[in-house]
């Protein structure tokens, strides 16, 4: 019993361990991120045709949108490392310069997506109007991180 | 001899500087201008204000939130210098409480301070001069409905010789016109020319979006084709209608920008374009559409 204890508990640590170093050792963080950015940028193109009616709403399709916005919340501020900063990337310097302003930004985008995956619960929000209620507030996030985080090369 | 030639040197120095003087004299507007025209009201004047962004520069930044105080303080730092956006709330002594309609109209139209000063063109008067005087006198009457703030902005911080605000004249003589940049053949859509209207004036889109020179005018020649930031970081991007603007974007699409923020790649707008594009969520959509309409018939 002890051994399968410590066995279970030296697999935990080690996973622990490999997790990370792993983000650590993100080859290529830019291609990360900008995958992350793209799969929001998506999930915003079908959450807007939906909420201007040029797609029938559909539970399953919206609850999909607002899970990859949580997800991509998630992981986001963990693939903009120091030494990334350069190399085709519009990610602005001032993430770097003001680390706290960006984290608390990436926060709200992060917060946001949580209260929309409540209120999406386990089918998806009923209606578009739940829809709307529930994604609204996380998309208000993309421009207003933009406006200081990022920059057109 | 020598006596000759200094005298002869005096007079040329004298000449120039004459010449100067009168080239780089301040010229307002004839005090007619206001004839014709109706008394400013602040309902059509908001509209133009939205379309002006006059708040993205001029609202106090540690107020954001607070719509509606322009007390000013925003720094545009330039190759030039650090501009910083004057308090143009209505309060009397830090403000433009005491201005009268021309004196604003001068500011607006010609550049020009109550005092008779050139102001420099990091206000972009120079897009502002194709407005109409009715739309410049609504514009003033919504200013003096907003709540006065009190406190002036710091001064510019500019290095010499661009302290020397008299040079801004010559300048204004080269970039300073009331006419369109685009010439449309007869019988083209009014839409279009609405669109024009609103881009070329009250918009000021070329000021980011059309490359400069280094003395800082506007390349008219590459009209909205992009370049680089003159305040900030980056490029700005072109929004002429090919395939280094925005060449495949539907006028739908470039509506859609402005009332949403977001591209027909679903990027979203950033940079200092997300407080131009939140100022034109707030007009009716078919200014929007106008613009929109404007900006794909340049160039065809």
């Amino acid at each position: 019993m002890r051994k399968i204890v410590i066995c279970i508990s030296t697999l935990l640590f080690s996973a622990s361990v490999f997790s990370v170093s792993a983000a650590a050792e993100i080859e290529d963080p830019v291609a990360v991120r900008k995958a992350l950015m793209q799969a929001v940028a998506a999930s915003a193109g079908t959450s807007s045709a939906m909420l201007r009616g040029n797609r029938e709403y559909d539970m399953a399709v919206a609850k999909a949108a607002i899970a990859t916005f949580h997800a991509s919340a998630k992981a986001l501020s963990s693939f903009f490392p120091e030494n990334s900063h350069t190399g085709g990337t519009t990610a602005a310097p001032t993430i770097w310069k003001d680390p706290e302003a960006f984290g608390s930004a990436v926060a709200k985008f992060r917060a946001a997506a949580a209260t929309a995956v409540d209120l999406a619960g386990h089918d998806g929000p009923a209606d578009l109007e739940a829809f709307r209620q529930a994604v609204t507030p996380v998309l208000g996030n993309c421009s207003s991180c933009h406006q200081s985080f990022r920059v057109q090369n | 001899m020598l006596r000759k030639l200094l005298f002869l040197t005096a007079a040329l120095v004298a000449a120039a500087g004459l010449v100067f003087w009168l080239l780089t004299m301040p010229r307002p507007l004839d005090e007619s201008v206001l004839a014709g025209t109706e008394p400013g009201d602040p309902v059509r004047g908001e509209r133009m204000y939205f379309a002006g962004g006059c708040a993205s520069c001029h609202a106090s930044p540690e107020a954001e939130g607070v719509e509606g105080e322009l007390g000013g303080g925003l720094v545009l730092t330039t190759d030039f210098g650090a501009f910083v956006a004057p308090n143009i709330s209505p309060h009397p002594q830090d403000g433009i409480g005491d201005w009268s309609e021309m004196d604003f109209a001068n500011a607006m139209l010609r550049g020009i301070s109550p005092e008779g000063n050139h102001y420099y063109p990091a206000y972009p008067y120079t897009s502002y001069a194709r407005m109409e005087v009715q739309d410049v006198r609504d514009i003033f009457a919504y200013l003096k409905s907003l709540p006065p703030v009190e406190g002036r902005a710091d001064s510019h911080k500019i290095a010499f010789p661009f302290t020397l605000r008299r040079g801004i004249g010559l300048w204004k003589r080269l970039y300073l016109s009331a006419e369109p940049v685009v010439t449309f053949p007869e019988g083209t859509p009014e839409n279009v020319l609405r669109g024009r209207y609103l881009v070329e004036g009250p918009g000021h889109c070329g000021e980011c979006h059309t490359p400069r020179n280094f003395i800082g005018g506007l390349k008219l020649g590459q009209w909205l084709e992009g370049g680089p930031a003159a305040e900030g970081e980056g490029r700005v991007p072109g929004i002429t209608p090919d395939e280094d603007g925005i060449g495949f974007w539907s006028e739908g699409d470039i509506a859609y920008f402005l009332e949403s923020g977001f591209t027909p790649d679903f990027d979203s707008v950033g940079g200092a374009m997300v407080a131009v594009q939140k100022n034109m969520a707030r007009l009716p959509a078919e200014d929007r559409e106008s613009i929109a309409a404007y900006l794909k018939a340049i160039g065809q």
